[in-house]
């Protein structure tokens, strides 16, 4: 079992964390998204993409607006909620003390 | 030659070679059946197709106006499986108990049960236990164990019933249930080690001071045994003295039977969650229940109690009846449970153990003063 194995269920949870960080930037629409996590660690598919924004929207993180695009039909553009950004800084403040953590062990 | 399948994705109409459409077709039923618990199903799908439209699109030209089978394979594979995020909260289970869950529900809690906790104990853990069981600091139930001890004196049986009756958590299940919460190995590694030192320290300390506590008592109880042996001359009537010397017993039978009843339906009520037979009405937790039988045994041995003062009133405060009083209410204590131990075989095998731990306890505490003398 290689590294990068070992730690997909990592990605995996760190996903959503990672999704409402692009989200909170600009309004975007899941297959500048999709570009966007495509070189990274993160790399992911639609299929995982969409029950992930779902569940998101569900519990009022993020929301979207329809948006007409110059070729076929309108797209949803994903944006951050009040509640979606306070969450965000909370998992921000979480992952900078989980660092600190992995940072403090083994010195 | 390829037979063409004509779909409708989200509304927009495409032409499919047939194998390509066979594999689209199992891809949806397949992502549909993976999401058919999610509350996002139909939103979700939508999304799918609407995606999927998307990029059939990008295949056609001008020229080209149906989607052939390799397309739809290629389009497939990018889609990639679909997982359903609640799905995967459920199978990852601790994994994230963050925020994205929701609140664990009452039904769904480990049981609580009452447990001695090791790690950080300053004594059998039973206040540690207790604790963790009621949810409160360990410091306020050690205060509490402490005044009830100094103020009732029964507390300290409690307290070594409780030694004997209640198991330790020993296994990593049994914490979870003694907390009533999933625990696991970081938290008891950070928990132990967290508190051996403390209590370590504490311990020392505490036993110096105890040392000097008792110091004091032993000098105290001299005192007293000096005082009330020049004292115990006789200045009653006669007849006050007769009445004493009935009513003083009485009393002190009766408080012993009062005392004995209570003990026993106190192990009662903590082994087997009912007073002889006479179960707590239900949703009722078990230290409510202790607390409350606490609560009746002052209630009843309050006016018998004062009834006492009121004969050491008349007999004049003269401590040698407190002495009758003590000698005959331990005789009888002594006599009812000496009888329950023979006729009862609950309470036999109480006493064996509390023998056994009392053995234990002395042996150990032995020891301990050995060690302690050749530091």
């Amino acid at each position: 079992m290689n590294v990068t194995e070992k730690l997909a269920p990592i990605r995996k949870g760190l996903l959503e964390y990672v999704i409402l960080k692009i989200v909170a930037g600009d309004k975007v629409y899941v297959a500048d998204m999709l570009k966007l996590l495509g070189p990274t660690e993160f790399a992911t598919q639609e299929g995982t993409l969409y029950p992930l924004l779902s569940k998101l929207r569900r519990e009022e993180l993020v929301d979207y607006e329809w948006q007409e695009s110059e070729a076929g039909p309108p797209r949803k553009y994903y944006k951050l909620t009040q509640k979606g950004r306070t969450q965000l800084s909370t998992l921000n403040d979480y992952w900078k003390d989980l660092n600190r953590t992995l940072a403090d062990f083994g010195n | 030659m390829q037979k063409v399948v004509s779909i409708s994705l989200n509304g927009n109409s495409y032409q499919l070679e047939e194998p390509g459409f066979d594999q689209l077709r199992a891809y949806l039923e397949s992502a549909e059946a993976r999401l058919k618990d999610s509350p996002d199903r139909a939103e979700v799908m939508a999304d799918l197709e609407q995606a999927i439209s998307e990029k059939c699109r990008g295949t056609l030209g001008p020229h080209k106006t149906v989607v052939n089978t390799t397309e739809i394979e290629r389009i497939i594979s990018e889609m990639g499986p679909v997982e359903s995020p609640d799905e995967k909260a459920a199978g990852a289970g601790t994994a994230d108990g963050g925020a994205a869950s929701p609140p664990p529900s009452f039904g769904t809690q480990p049981r609580k049960r009452l447990y001695k906790i090791r790690e950080g104990a300053m004594w059998g853990g039973v206040c540690n236990g207790v604790a963790a069981y009621i949810g409160a600091d360990v410091t306020w139930v050690r205060v509490g164990a402490v005044l009830l001890t100094l103020f009732t004196g029964v507390m300290i049986f409690v307290y070594i019933a409780m030694i004997v009756i209640v198991p330790y958590a020993d296994t990593a299940e049994d914490r979870a249930a003694a907390f009533g919460v999933p625990f696991n190995t970081e938290d008891i590694i950070g928990r132990a080690k967290k508190n051996f030192e403390e209590s370590n320290q504490r311990w020392h300390r505490e036993w110096r001071r105890q040392q000097r506590h008792w110091n004091r008592q032993f000098r105290h109880m001299n005192e007293q045994i000096r005082m009330s042996a020049q004292s115990f001359a006789p200045n009653l009537s006669p007849a006050a003295r007769g009445i004493m010397a009935v009513f003083l017993p009485i009393a002190a039978i009766i408080g012993a039977l009062v005392f004995v009843a209570w003990i026993l339906a106190m192990v009662s009520l903590v082994t087997q969650h009912s007073i002889f037979g006479w179960g707590l009405p239900h949703g009722v937790p078990l230290w409510v229940g202790v607390i409350a039988l606490v609560a009746i045994y002052f209630a009843i041995s309050a006016p018998l109690k004062a009834v006492r003062n009121g004969g050491h009133q008349a007999a004049g405060h003269h401590p040698g009846w407190r002495t009758v009083h003590a000698i005959v209410w331990m005789c009888a204590v002594a006599l009812l449970l000496w009888a329950a131990y023979n006729f009862l075989p609950g309470i036999r095998e109480l006493v064996d153990n509390l023998v056994w731990a009392a053995n234990l306890t002395a042996s150990n505490f032995s020891e301990t003063m050995v060690a302690r003398n050749w530091n």
